[in-house]
């Protein structure tokens, strides 16, 4: 039975504000970076980039690039595919991908020739030098244009066509007959709109050579080293034992770092042709045009409902646009991800989702920025769409969603899409936040305002998450199923070291993943230390991204701890002289049943299980799990955004910002609300400021932080947190990951809230960004009607 | 991202002058701002480099410069291309030249440029008015030069 509570309870090392254990060494500098790193003999890689959005390539001559000083090689394309390396595959599986441009450039920036120098100067000069003659192309710039195939993106592929593929879930014809029979009906565009997770360190890659071992390493800004491994593996033919892959520290992924970029392969070409270590690391510029984007979906939501508020049916259709190669992160099966979770928290009886996904003249990407895998893009527009549906109504947002809320009893609940919901509580979550931000209160403040002529908002979001990913028969990247490791190993005097094959980007893992292990084993968190990324060490893993270490790492570690603990209380029982049925495990230490004040700690029998092993047990204490989960896990929230608007700017204030989350059990108090605190801010950038926009000639407009926003502390709001827990019933902790929630849940709160500010002028949707000049555009146009 | 622009200049020259000066393609070339060194092709063709500064992004951008005269002597199409930075600079000008009753001549041009690149992107808020600086700024050295000479 699943207990849901808004209190935590006592325990040895979880649910504790624990300070993070990697913090130290990090906030005196001492972190170890990719660009920290210098190996000796290093050289270094410059990119070429095309200025066209789509060109021929005529001509590419090296000759002057060459004799620059201090230049050793300079790799084309055409060079590539001389050493059968011209392609990479995507890790959807159902593309290939330029690692140089051949024949064709195909977006801005695409990555054309290398410059490999003495020094990055060096490189970056001889850049300049390498002279390419393109024949400009007219590009197709919008998804809606490549639907017409007038101008072909790919002439590479077998199909003469701009589509890519064609992916629906659910009952189109029963949802379709609900929604032409509904007594109110609304539609409506809604664009999540192309942006960039931007981490504040861009990618990079070292790529080692050795000549004499024959062994490549490869330090890397790598969320998923093993899946890197495997990937360098299969794109250069290197046996995967000759190949270690180092993730060092990384400052922060958001996804970004999930997929293989053109920059890691040409350093690893040129290092085995010049036999030394080769370091590449992106410009700004180059990580906002070259490496994944994020979202870029046109989504066209219908919801069917009475006119008393209940929902009767749901339909989705997307028009997503994947750039110049379907490069998205997604798992092989699920080319739209997890957009299937686009029924939300609501009981929808019929819902029916598509997506068409084109090819365009655009950087290719699509990765799940802070997100499971097209959740944000789903929980966005069903929340959206929700609000639409109440100013319709002239319902309130809270009772329409009250109205619809799958009910606490109804888990686990199968949507009509197709998931199993694991466990939740909606109602209690919300009302909780509507509790803390005083929602009644507001209403009758918003009525004073709107009374006076003041423009004020307040916009709920009530969503659901989808992470985990995932179960193995579901989910897989490259073939490999998505599950992920643990490996712990106890030293004699009761410290340990826990190794996982997830790799943090600031999520804490060094110490959460102390604070499980010690929970389960009654060990102190500070004795043992985590270590990530390095493939020569750690179990294989699939890596962080999508909210998925938690609740699969996380749980394998939870299981490894309790193999451990399986023998040691072999071990417990023969110090304690007694049978092991004897032996219970309580309050942290073993004990003798019916025999208070006999037991041993953890710390004697790790002792022990190396210095007076049992006669029939082989000595040591460690253990290994690979943990695939049955399901995945479903993070909500209730999250309220209160807004002024300028009606004469266009400018919105932020006035209170609350976010309820139930992410189940909570490792770290701290760390979930640093979770929170910085996924909101990525959502309020979302909402408000980022875009990566081109113009009509196919330009990338946004190619740097002056025209991509990031958020400083005097843009960001003030954040307010609680937190609600319904554990996950499958979960061997009950966790089920809070890292993309805020991001996820956020953005629709803050758009909500400038709608409900501007409904009084019959403005119902406005697409994000909210920028100044979007809402002054929309009050102008709604005052002109 | 295209840009147009369009100004007029007067000569106190003769059309004949003018119509001189704007087919030889140095004389045309000493006229670009910031002009570091050019390399004249042929009678119609010259290379330049030019020191561009456009909000961040400075350096040395090369240009082919093309000179297109009208048959009848009233208008001059002028070509230049190039770039620098991983930018592309296409543009295209036209100057319609007619002589005044006082024997001075009128020099209506006007400019459409095509720019890909960090010039558009990074440069994009200042590149208006930087641009059409530059355009303009020819245009009244060939003002200048042309009414010293006569």
């Amino acid at each position: 039975m699943t207990t849901i509570t808004d209190e935590l309870p006592e325990r040895h090392a979880m649910g504790k504000s624990m300070k993070r254990k990697e913090d130290p060494r990090l906030i005196r500098g001492k972190g170890n970076y990719l660009d920290d790193i210098v190996l000796p003999h290093m050289l270094y890689l410059a990119l070429v980039h095309s200025p066209y959005p789509h060109a021929r390539i005529k001509k590419i001559d090296k000759t002057a690039a060459l004799a620059s000083p201090g230049v050793k090689a300079v790799i084309t394309g055409e060079d590539l595919v001389a050493a059968k390396l011209g392609w990479l595959p995507t890790f959807h599986s159902l593309d290939q991908q330029m690692v140089l441009a051949i024949g064709k450039a195909l977006y801005q920036y695409q990555e054309v020739a290398g410059v490999i120098a003495t020094s990055r100067k060096a490189a970056i000069d001889a850049v300049e030098l390498v002279d390419v003659e393109y024949e400009p192309l007219d590009p197709v710039v919008s998804p809606f244009d490549a639907i017409k195939d007038k101008i072909l993106v790919r002439e590479d592929r077998e199909a003469k066509t701009n589509h890519i593929y064609h992916w629906q879930v659910g009952d189109k014809d029963k949802t379709e007959a609900e929604l032409a029979k509904s007594d109110v009906r609304i539609k409506e565009r809604i664009l999540s709109p192309r942006c960039h997770p931007a981490p504040l360190e861009p990618c990079g890659a070292i790529a080692d050579m050795n000549r004499a071992t024959g062994r490549l390493t490869v330090h890397l800004t790598s969320q998923a080293p093993h899946v890197h491994r495997t990937a360098f593996s299969i794109v250069t033919g290197i046996p995967e034992d000759k190949i270690h892959i180092i993730s060092p520290d990384i400052g922060g992924g958001f996804g970004n770092k999930v997929p293989v970029y053109p920059g890691y392969v040409v350093a690893t070409v040129a290092s085995v042709i010049l036999g030394v270590p080769v370091k590449w690391v992106e410009t700004r510029t180059e990580n906002l045009t070259c490496t994944g984007f994020a979202r870029d979906y046109h989504m066209d939501v219908e919801i069917g409902a009475t006119k008393a508020g209940k929902v009767t049916a749901l339909k989705v259709s997307t028009v997503a646009d994947h750039g110049a190669f379907d490069a998205v992160a997604d798992p092989t099966k699920y080319p739209a991800g997890m957009f299937g979770i686009v029924t939300g928290s609501y009981v929808f009886p019929t819902a029916f989702a598509e997506v068409d996904a084109y090819f365009t003249n655009k950087a290719p990407g699509g990765v799940a920025y802070r997100c499971s895998f097209r959740v944000t893009e789903a929980s966005y527009a069903i929340e959206r769409a929700m609000n639409i549906l109440a100013q319709k109504l002239g319902l309130d947002q809270v009772e329409l969603r009250r109205m619809n809320f799958i009910q606490k009893d109804q888990f686990p609940y199968p949507s009509p899409l197709g998931f199993v919901y694991d466990s939740g509580d909606y109602e209690m979550t919300m009302d909780k936040a509507l509790g803390i931000i005083g929602y009644k209160d507001l209403l009758r403040e918003q009525a004073e305002k709107r009374a006076r002529g003041e423009y004020m908002g307040i916009g709920i979001s009530t969503f659901t998450e989808i992470v985990g990913a995932g179960p193995g028969k579901n989910f897989d990247i490259l073939g490999i199923k998505m599950f992920d490791s643990a490996e712990i190993r106890i030293h004699p005097t009761g410290s340990g070291i826990v190794r996982a094959g997830t790799r943090h980007q600031g999520q804490g893992h060094e110490t959460t993943w102390a604070q499980i292990v010690a929970e389960e084993l009654g060990l102190d968190p500070q004795e043992l230390l985590v270590e990530e990324g390095d493939t020569d060490t750690a179990p294989y893993g699939l890596g962080t991204y999508a909210s998925r270490s938690t609740p699969v790492a996380g749980a394998a570690l939870a299981l490894a701890s309790r193999k451990i603990r399986d023998k040691a209380r072999k071990i417990a029982a023969h110090l304690l002289e007694a049978s092991e049925d004897d032996v219970q495990w309580q309050d942290y230490k073993f004990s003798l049943k019916g025999v208070p004040g006999k037991s041993v700690t953890m710390k004697e029998v790790a002792f022990a299980a190396y210095t007076n092993p049992p006669p029939d047990t082989e000595p040591g204490l460690e253990a290994t799990y690979y943990y695939d989960p049955p399901n995945l896990t479903f993070p909500y929230g209730t999250y309220i955004a209160v807004v002024e608007v300028d009606a004469e700017t266009g400018a919105v204030q932020v006035r209170r910002f609350l976010a309820v989350d139930d992410c189940g059990t909570i490792i770290n108090p701290m760390i979930v609300q640093g979770q929170v605190h910085g996924g909101l801010a990525e959502g309020f950038a979302i909402a408000f400021m980022q875009e990566i926009k081109y113009d009509d000639e196919g330009n990338n407009l946004n190619t740097d932080f002056t025209e991509y926003l990031i958020p400083t502390a005097l843009e960001t709001p003030n954040w307010e947190t609680a937190h609600t827990v319904t554990p996950s019933p499958h979960h061997p902790i009950g966790a089920k990951g809070v890292g993309e929630s805020p991001t996820v849940g956020s953005p629709q709160a803050f758009t909500n809230a400038v709608i409900d500010a501007l409904s009084p002028l019959g403005i119902t949707h406005i697409d994000v960004p909210l920028t100044r000049e979007k809402v002054w555009r929309a009050i102008r146009e709604a005052q002109a009607k | 991202m295209d840009l147009q622009w369009n100004g007029q200049e007067q000569i106190a020259a003769g059309k004949a002058a003018v119509w001189a000066f704007i087919n030889d393609p140095a004389k045309v070339a000493s006229c670009l701002p910031d002009v570091l060194d050019f390399d004249v092709k042929d009678s119609h063709n010259v290379d330049a480099t030019v020191q561009v500064a456009v909000g961040p992004v400075r350096g040395k951008f090369k240009f082919a410069i093309t000179l297109i005269p009208s048959a009848d002597q009233s208008h001059m199409d002028l070509k230049i291309s190039g770039g620098g930075f991983g930018s592309v600079v296409d543009l295209n000008a036209g100057a319609d030249i007619a002589e005044n009753s006082d024997k001075s001549t009128t020099l209506n041009w006007q400019g459409k440029a095509t720019m890909r690149g960090p010039v558009a992107t990074i440069g994009g808020r200042v590149l208006d008015s930087q641009a059409h600086r530059v355009i303009g700024t020819t245009f009244e050295n060939i003002k200048n030069k042309v009414s010293a000479a006569a």
